[in-house]
This record gives structure tokens, sequence and C-alpha cells, in this order.
């Protein structure tokens, strides 16, 4: 039977501390580091040579989808009850909001380093040490919204221009597109500054610290964030039901995406399967 | 040391071409008495004209080949472009902060990013330098990132895989 996902606002006081226990064991045991490692690994950008399974590509959505279930199942093995919880940042939008709270993702950044000084995942409460990472820097930072060049997060209209678009991905499927909903949620935009950080982008932004970098997943909020770019996934399914993941077939050999980007029915690596195979997760898990 | 501060206080947005560039550096006394100046202020207001937003002064496009050389916010940016042989197109950029190489990458309107701020891009390879030091904590530094499967990280001691313009 599928489990849930909530909203991390409904968990009761004791879902919270199993959800938070739950990081922590998974952590501990060393699990943990490989989804960070991961992530830094399929960094491929657009204007290089390469497959693009991660960002600025059609597969965006399905890696990250494949990615937070796999830390949901590590999560399970230790506590079958545990599910990742979504952040809904149009709602809960300023730095003491949820999620930002002791029994759940801890505050924001102290001034002088950004260090995350509250909560389970501080540095110094023992049990969450950075040791994957694009630098030295062995403690979890954060600067809500920005203090030094404040920027609001997206907003349920920002969602909205993303949900309504009809079609899923558009060539040449990279982050240069204007239309598909994939790179409208993944926020990709022309322009200078924070006016160009839509939605997704926008968001690792708003919380800075480790998450604006390539090992933005050493920061647990990034599984809240990413669950509820996965429910817009969902939802826009639901919205556009005669219309699926794009480019349903490869790129051909002239095209400059042939090889570069994952079709509907091709593997996606790290992992042995295919967007086509993750486009429903309804026997897996659903959203409240 | 403050090298590249280019003789006007606060110049940290400011670039000085290493030998060979387009622009050299002045040899009058006066001139060097204002370097010395900025040597001794330069790192100390460099946030300062961070946060006053100029654009920064971009010779480093790529078509041109080139060089950046600079303190910002205390950190010592360089950057140079390498060119495979017989490729013209084929414009690399080797970027290190402190020494220590940052990876850079391309996205294909052009612009830059950084492994350190990988969510937003850059128009010149020097103004995602910047923005890897505007999100770098006091001593925090660069980590060697061991070759990806997807070929996205440095060659170790490289100073970047490659980016290809």
């Amino acid at each position: 039977m599928a489990y849930t996902r909530k909203n991390v606002s409904r968990l009761t006081r004791t879902e919270r501390r199993r959800f938070v226990d739950a990081l922590l064991e998974v952590k501990r045991r060393g699990e943990y580091d490989e989804f960070v490692r991961t992530h830094i690994r399929y960094n491929t950008a657009d204007g290089e040579h390469g497959l693009r399974t991660a960002h600025m590509t059609p597969s965006f959505l399905p890696w990250h989808r494949k990615l937070v279930l796999e830390l949901e199942r590590a999560l399970r093995r230790v506590d079958d009850s545990v599910t990742v919880p979504y952040w809904d940042w149009t709602r809960d939008r300023t730095a003491t909001s949820l999620p930002w709270t002791d029994d759940l993702m801890g505050g924001n950044g102290r001034r002088t380093d950004r260090q995350v000084m509250t909560g389970p995942f501080a540095y110094r409460a023992g049990h969450w040490r950075l040791n994957e990472g694009v630098t030295d820097r062995q403690y979890l930072t954060r600067d809500l919204g920005r203090a030094r060049n404040p920027f609001d997060l997206p907003t349920a209209r920002d969602l909205e221009s993303a949900l309504a678009d009809p079609v899923y991905d558009t060539a040449p499927w990279n982050s240069t597109v204007t239309r598909g909903f994939r790179n409208k949620l993944e926020g990709w935009a022309p322009g200078r500054g924070s006016v160009s950080w839509h939605n997704h982008n926008r968001v690792h932004r708003w919380v800075g610290g480790v998450m604006v970098g390539g090992a933005s997943v050493n920061d647990p909020v990034f599984w809240l964030h990413h669950s509820f770019i996965d429910l817009q996934w969902t939802r826009w399914q639901q919205r556009h039901r005669e219309h699926r993941y794009l480019p349903a077939e490869p790129p051909g050999a002239r095209d400059s995406q042939h090889g570069r980007i994952v079709a509907r029915h091709e593997r996606m690596p790290p992992w042995d399967v295919t967007p086509d195979q993750l486009e429903d997760m309804s026997e897996i898990y659903r959203y409240e | 040391m403050v090298l590249g501060v280019g003789g006007v206080p606060g110049g940290g947005q400011r670039v000085t071409p290493a030998a060979g560039g387009t622009r050299p550096r002045g040899g009058t006394r006066r001139d060097m008495t204002r370097r010395l100046l900025a040597s001794a202020v330069g790192a100390a207001l460099a946030p300062v004209a961070a946060a006053c937003g100029r654009p920064p002064h971009t010779p480093d496009d790529g078509r041109q080949g080139g060089t950046f050389d600079e303190t910002y916010r205390g950190r010592r940016i360089r950057g140079v472009e390498v060119r495979a042989s017989g490729r013209a197109a084929a414009a690399q950029w080797k970027v290190t902060i402190d020494g220590r190489p940052l990876h850079l990458m391309r996205r294909a309107d052009g612009s830059w990013l950084s492994m350190v701020d990988h969510y937003r891009s850059y128009s010149t390879p020097l103004a995602a330098a910047r923005g890897a030091v505007d999100e770098l904590g006091p001593d925090e530094q660069l980590r060697d990132l061991a070759p990806g499967p997807m070929g996205g990280a440095p060659e170790h001691g490289g100073g970047g895989h490659g980016v290809h313009a």
C-alpha cells in the first residue's frame, strides 16, 4: 500500500522527531554522504559536453524524484513510519516559520560565518558534520533570504506560471528554453540578478549557504524542497492528463542534443531506470 | 600581498591584465604610491565595492583570450584562458581562488556558473569567481573534487576540467 508524504506543517511532534532521528541515523551509517556525492557528481551544465541527467535537462524531475525516493528508502530502513515531508514555500515564507524550527531543520545561520547554531543539524550538536562538499567547510550554513541583499521566495503565482504550461519540455531541452513546465519549474531564466532566479533555483538561493552549491544535499532541507518540487510534477500530470514526459524519443544524430539528454524510455544514470518508469508513483507514495 | 587592485581604492571590482594583457600597469611613482595604498586598503574595501553592485569590468571575454588576477574580498582570484591547439573555438578557463581550482561550468547561453554557486549563472568567468567568493565563509577554502562520471569535475591539479567556449 502506498505511503503518504505530508506537508511538514502537518507533522505531529512525534512524526517530526522520527523524521529527524531517521535522518541522523542515515547520516551516522554513512549512507547520507553517498547522496551528497551523487548530486555533486551529476553536475554537467548544458554549455558543456556530455550527458546531462540532473540539471538543465528534461530529466531534472525524474532524476530528483529517484534521488528523493532512494533517500526515503534509506530513512524507512531505519524507521518504516517515516516519509519525506514537503515544504510549501508559497505558504511558509519567513526565516522563522516552518521548517526552520529547533525540532526540524533548525534555524538560520549566524551572521559572522552563516553557521547554523540551532536544531539537530547544527555542527555543535555533534551529529551533522559535512564530509562531502565543494569546500572544506564542515558545518552546515544558511543565509535565509540573503541578509546582504534580500529577496523573497517564489510565490504561488510563480508556481502557477509553471503548472499552467501543458507542455512538459521543449527543444533544445536545456536551460535556455522559455516554454515548457520543466524549465519554468527548474527556474533558469534570462536576465540578471534575482529576477532571473525562478521557482526551484530561487529557493536554493533563498536558503543560501550550502544550498547554493553543488553539495546542496548537505542541508537536509534539500529533501523537503525537492519533495515539494516533486509534488508539482504530480500536480502538473493531474492537470494535463494527455501530456507526458518529453522528449518521447532521443534527439537524432544531427541534433545538438544528441546523446546529451535522457528520452522517455532511456536509462537515466546513475540508476537503471527510465523517466517512463518514474512517471507514475501512485503505487509507492502519494501526497496528502 | 594584494595584486591586481588596479591603483584604485576599492578596486576589487577591477581587473589588471597580467603580462601580455592589453592594459599595461602604470609605472609612474604616483601610480606606485596609489597601488601601495590600494594594497593596504584594497582587501578591506573590496566588500564595500562589491556591495555597490558596480558591473564588473570584463576583459575576460573568451574570444579575446585573457587572464585576470585580482584580490576580491580578501581572496586571490586568478584566471587564465587556455586554448586547445588547432581548435580556435575550444577555449577553456582555469580559475583558482587562493590557489585552489574553482570548478567552472558553462551554460548553453554562454554564461558561467561554479560548483560553489550552482543555481545561477554569471556573464563572465571572473564574475562567476567573484560570486563563488561571495559564498565562501571566513577561512573557507575550495576542495579538489574527484572527476565525476559525467566528466563534470576538474582534473586533479588541473584547475578545471575545461570549459568549452
